[in-house]
């Protein structure tokens, strides 16, 4: 019995012993939302939204491609920052560093207002789902920056001597030595921030991005059906930030090379 | 011991009973009542950020005629239905058109106000009526939830719909000319324009008339034959037309110069 419930660190777990506890836990959930839920009185409506489940779909496709887009542009963003944030070239490191203070000091939301209703103004950036990847881009860009910048200066110091010693060019240190390293080290944080990208891209619906977030309000501004409307979108953001959960420890455990 | 037993179940008993008897004398229940604090004059914080507004007025003279302390409770628009079905508050007073498809969900009122839907155009939009902004190219600014935005989407099927939080935002996107129309009612339409006189135009001839009710709970018959109540002997005692005078009376000349009806 007890080995169904305990597991000292490092065991392999037995199939058993995970559907049980697997089980259990799910139990001790479904009692607690089913309480929550009959505490209310509440006319359940599920036929109102299906009949807008095409509205649904189209604002989880959105959100898809923004964070798509976002994704790989924040990570260019952060690589270019923190390279620059390491540059001997003065200007372009304080240019950097100003950068990551003021997007990290500063609310998304806010950031989204002032990016498009003053900043892409002034330019004529007219298109608001260019400005709200922009604006995604920009602002995990900036943490995904300190992030790869600590895992860069997290190299101990012997191993970049070692690297001069045998004669390897910044470049070639930087692609042979550093990056491995710092790659592996970087996947927990990074698929956190993608996961934090995809849950964000919901504050650009207060721009009137039509995306999962702002469609979801929609329906339920038509149909009064609240919860009916929402819990599909919970689902929904589960559907693509469980995938990354997933990919992040099989990366994990491809890259467990000893060190 | 047993002394102290008895003392304790005496005094365990006394306190029984008073609790008791306190629950027996209920507080009388305030009316809360739900709007949303964004729609000048109607529903309005003053300069302290107490809510105050032509709404305001109407929710605490009804609370006042049943006997009830009355509890603004500030909600986003499209959160008001739910809130009424959930309980949340009793009585929704926030200009809220009847429409039949609100009325599947809550109990209206008889009709307290009658307004129309107008546009807000951009400066150099040529359209002249609502059916000139129903092609591709065009961009309609709509507050989430309201008349105007269920309008759009059901009527204008060739122009793209703008979903908007806030009507400050949906202003903002025409005058920077971002959208060619808001879609919103008369008097606000009126007042956005006002202020925004450079980079705004109006067309203030109403496409789509409505008026204004109550929201109750559905089943709440007792409440609903009080609100409507109160409306009928409100109006008869010149309640509306002085709310009118202190809070609307500039709106009121210059739509009587413009030569449209004003209905409060």
């Amino acid at each position: 019995m007890k080995h169904l419930l305990i597991n000292i660190d490092g065991q392999p777990v037995a199939v058993a012993a995970r559907i049980v506890s697997w089980f259990l836990v799910a139990l001790l959930a479904a009692a607690m939302f089913s309480f929550a839920f009959s505490q209310l009185q509440y006319g359940w409506e599920w036929s109102a939204i299906w009949q807008y489940r095409q509205k649904f779909l189209q604002g989880w496709m959105m959100t898809v491609i923004i964070s798509a887009a976002a994704l790989v542009a924040s990570l260019v963003i952060g690589l270019l920052t923190a390279l620059a944030r390491r540059s001997s070239f003065l200007p372009l490191r304080y240019a950097a560093l100003l950068y990551v203070e003021t997007i990290r000091g500063t609310p998304l939301l806010v950031q989204i207002l002032i990016l498009f209703y003053v900043v892409a103004n002034a330019f004529g950036v007219e298109n608001r789902y260019v400005v709200g990847i922009m604006t995604l881009s920009l602002f995990a860009g900036a943490y995904l920056a300190e992030m790869i910048r600590s895992g860069i200066e997290s190299i101990r110091d012997s191993q970049l001597e070692s690297a001069r010693a045998i004669g390897l060019t910044r470049v070639q240190t930087y692609r042979y030595i550093i990056f491995p390293q710092v790659a592996r080290q970087l996947i927990p944080p990074l698929t956190g921030q993608f996961a934090s990208i995809i849950k964000d891209s919901s504050l650009l619906s207060i721009i009137a991005v039509s995306e999962f977030t702002l469609n979801a309000q929609e329906v339920n501004a038509f149909t009064y059906s609240t919860l009916e409307s929402y819990l599909p979108l919970a689902v929904g953001y589960l559907l693509l930030t469980l995938p990354i959960s997933l990919i992040s420890r099989t990366l994990e455990r491809r890259f467990h090379f000893a060190t | 011991m047993r002394l102290r037993g008895a003392i304790l179940l005496m005094t365990f008993a006394t306190v029984l009973a008073f609790t008791g008897s306190a629950t027996a004398v209920e507080p009388v229940k305030p009316l809360i009542v739900g709007m949303e604090l964004a729609y000048p004059p109607f529903e309005m914080t003053d300069k302290a950020g107490k809510p105050s507004g032509v709404s305001v007025e109407i929710a605490t003279e009804l609370a006042k005629s049943l006997g009830r302390p009355v509890v603004i409770q500030n909600t986003a628009f499209d959160g008001l239905i739910p809130a009424l079905k959930t309980g949340k508050v009793d009585l929704v007073i926030s200009s809220m058109t009847a429409t039949a498809e609100r009325a599947k969900s809550i109990d209206f009122s008889d009709p307290y106000l009658s307004t129309g839907l107008c546009l807000l155009l951009k400066k150099d939009s040529s359209a002249k009526n609502i059916t000139d902004l129903d092609k591709a190219e065009v961009k309609i600014a709509v507050k989430k939830g309201t008349t105007g935005h269920i309008y759009a989407t059901t009527r204008l099927k060739k122009a793209q719909i703008l979903v908007l939080d806030k009507e400050s935002a949906a202003v903002l996107e025409v005058s920077q000319g971002k959208a060619d129309a808001f879609i919103y009612d008369q008097m606000s339409t009126y007042q956005n324009w006002q202020r925004n006189k450079a980079t705004t135009k109006v067309i203030l001839e109403p496409f789509q008339r409505e008026s204004w009710a109550v929201g109750i709970r559905k089943g709440n018959e007792t409440l609903k034959n009080s609100v409507n109540a109160f409306i009928k002997e409100f109006r008869a005692k010149g309640g509306f037309d002085q709310l009118g005078d202190r809070y609307l009376k500039e709106m009121k000349d210059e739509f009587k110069r413009l030569g449209y009806p004003f209905f409060l």
